[in-house]
């Protein structure tokens, strides 16, 4: 459908563009990297130093341990499981905030109904939930998932109420103006236009749901990452255990990149050039 | 087509004060008409041009399209906004197609009408871009042709050049002069600038800074496309320049 022409204007902004974002990250990489270096030889320093691998192992050990636990088939499974609990929990907070972000942001009556109520029961702590969720749930999935889930829906709620909000006046008036039915106007305007105030949400809905998981599975499961950590640490391994932590905040990363992933190619018309 | 504003009175009240913008304000636009309101910033004009929408209502009067009464609005009444209000996340395509969806349109028969709108519009080959992708002229040329999409009895412009700079705004003023004259759909525009309103209209009416009152409704007998440099299109400039002063002295 496209002219070869525009095409041309369009590749060559983006080449353009790519060699300075190239140039910028290999610096950035090299300031990551240093940074990196400086850590590992002040950990290596200190733990030659206590020369106590309970307290402090020694990267190398560390790393060797990560390794061991990337095939250990009973971490593994751990680390699959505390995967699969963060996002089915994140699966319900979103569809619990994203109806109810709608309707706050389009109707005051439902946001002066329902805001009040969600800003003071987000006040309490997400852990003092720990305790009354075992009571409600047991031991096991039940209280993690709720616990993500609930510390997650607060912020896909209050994003997704900003951005409904924030979308001009002049594009409901062009979709009327234009003979949009209602329905037409919540799926071509509003839906399209909070997007990236939803995927905002839920990128601190998973990575919230992701730290408060992991706390959630050294009291209230029996297993999980948060588990094996416990494990780790009555075993005395606490190079197992340091592993565990470097291995959640990796997998931590990958999550937040899906989304922003995710985020770039449901939202392409804000990359354009 | 006939167009007819009636008597039209609103006031807004603010701090227990009566601000009255628009007093009983009546013209008729008649079919193939490119009507210009001219008046100071403040005249209410953009208001009269929002109340034809159907975007607000009168406190009094009434619009009639073609003997029908305006409540709301509708594709009726194409409408193009001083930002131009583009949906950022649709194309070019997707943007002109919108109303034609709107109206149920057949698919072929929508093809067609939005190929014939982007070569009037010189926008072929720009259909898959996004608004952020286009030009400023680009995008005042497709805000105007999705308004024209649904075959509007009217179309109504606020402003449309009103973000431009001003050489940029002579380019799009004959651009816009070459839409029209493929097209000849009535136009009721809104501006506040007397070498546009000129350039543009067939006919121009201006309003009081002070209550919206019609102050003049001057037909502009020029042939197009208009001649910047002519003799009679400066008459006419001075003419109304000189009565917009006035209108400018009656707020203060």
């Amino acid at each position: 459908m496209q002219s070869p022409e525009s095409k041309v204007c369009v590749y060559n902004s983006t080449n353009k563009l790519n060699t300075g974002l190239i140039k910028n990250r290999v610096i950035e990489n090299l300031y990551k990297l240093l940074m990196y270096g400086v850590i590992f030889i002040l950990w290596f320093a200190l733990a030659k130093h206590y020369n106590n691998s309970l307290l402090l192992p020694t990267p190398a050990k560390t790393i060797s341990a990560l390794g061991s636990c990337l095939v250990s088939a009973e971490v593994m499974a751990n680390l699959l499981l505390t995967i699969k609990r963060v996002l089915l929990g994140f699966l319900i907070a979103f569809v619990i905030g994203v109806p109810l972000g709608f309707l706050m942001g389009y109707f005051k009556t439902a946001e002066k109904l329902l805001g009040g109520f969600i800003n003071s029961i987000r006040q309490v702590p997400i852990m003092a939930w720990v305790p009354l969720t075992i009571v409600w749930f047991g031991i096991g999935d039940g209280p993690t998932l709720f616990l993500i889930a609930f510390s997650g829906v607060f912020p896909i709620i209050l994003n997704t109420v900003e951005g409904v909000k924030n979308i001009s006046k002049d594009y409901y008036n062009a979709a009327k103006s234009m003979g949009a039915s209602r329905w037409s106007i919540f799926i071509d305007i509003i839906v399209p236009s909070t997007i990236p105030n939803i995927l905002t949400g839920s990128r601190i809905a998973v990575s919230s749901g992701w730290m408060s998981v992991i706390c959630a599975e050294f009291i209230a499961t029996s297993a999980g990452l948060g588990f094996s950590m416990v494990e780790a640490q009555t075993r005395m391994e606490t190079e197992v255990l340091i592993a565990l932590m470097i291995l959640s905040a990796i997998v931590g990363y990958c999550i937040d990149r899906v989304i922003q992933f995710a985020n770039k190619s449901l939202t392409k018309w804000r990359f354009v050039q | 087509m006939k167009l007819e504003i009636k008597n039209i009175n609103k006031y807004f009240i603010n701090d227990k004060k009566t601000h009255e913008v628009l007093s009983d304000v009546s013209f008729t636009v008649q079919g193939g008409e490119f009507v210009t309101i001219l008046g100071p910033s403040g005249c209410g004009k953009t208001t009269l041009l929002t109340i034809v929408a159907g975007f607000q209502h009168a406190n009094n009067g009434e619009i009639l399209l073609n003997g029908n009464a305006v409540k709301k609005p509708g594709p009726d009444r194409g409408f193009v906004f001083q930002n131009y209000a583009l949906f950022p996340w649709m194309t070019v395509r997707k943007n002109i197609l919108y109303p034609m969806k709107q109206q149920k349109l057949p698919k072929t028969e929508a093809e067609e009408r939005l190929k014939y709108l982007l070569e009037v519009a010189q926008l072929d080959g720009k259909e898959e871009l996004y608004p952020n992708q286009l030009s400023g002229g680009m995008k005042q040329r497709t805000a105007v042709i999705r308004a024209l999409a649904s075959k509007p009895e009217v179309l109504l412009m606020d402003e449309p050049l009103g973000a431009v700079d001003f050489q940029m705004r002579q380019i799009l003023q004959e651009e816009l002069e070459a839409l029209w004259m493929k097209d000849k759909t009535t136009v009721m525009m809104v501006t506040h600038d007397v070498d546009e309103a000129v350039y543009l209209s067939d006919r121009v009416i201006v309003l009081s800074a002070n209550g919206g009152i019609i102050l003049e409704d001057m037909k502009i007998d020029l042939e197009r496309p208009r001649q910047r440099d002519s003799e009679k299109y400066n008459i006419y400039k001075e003419k109304l320049t000189k009565i917009l002063k006035l209108a400018l002295k009656k707020t203060s």
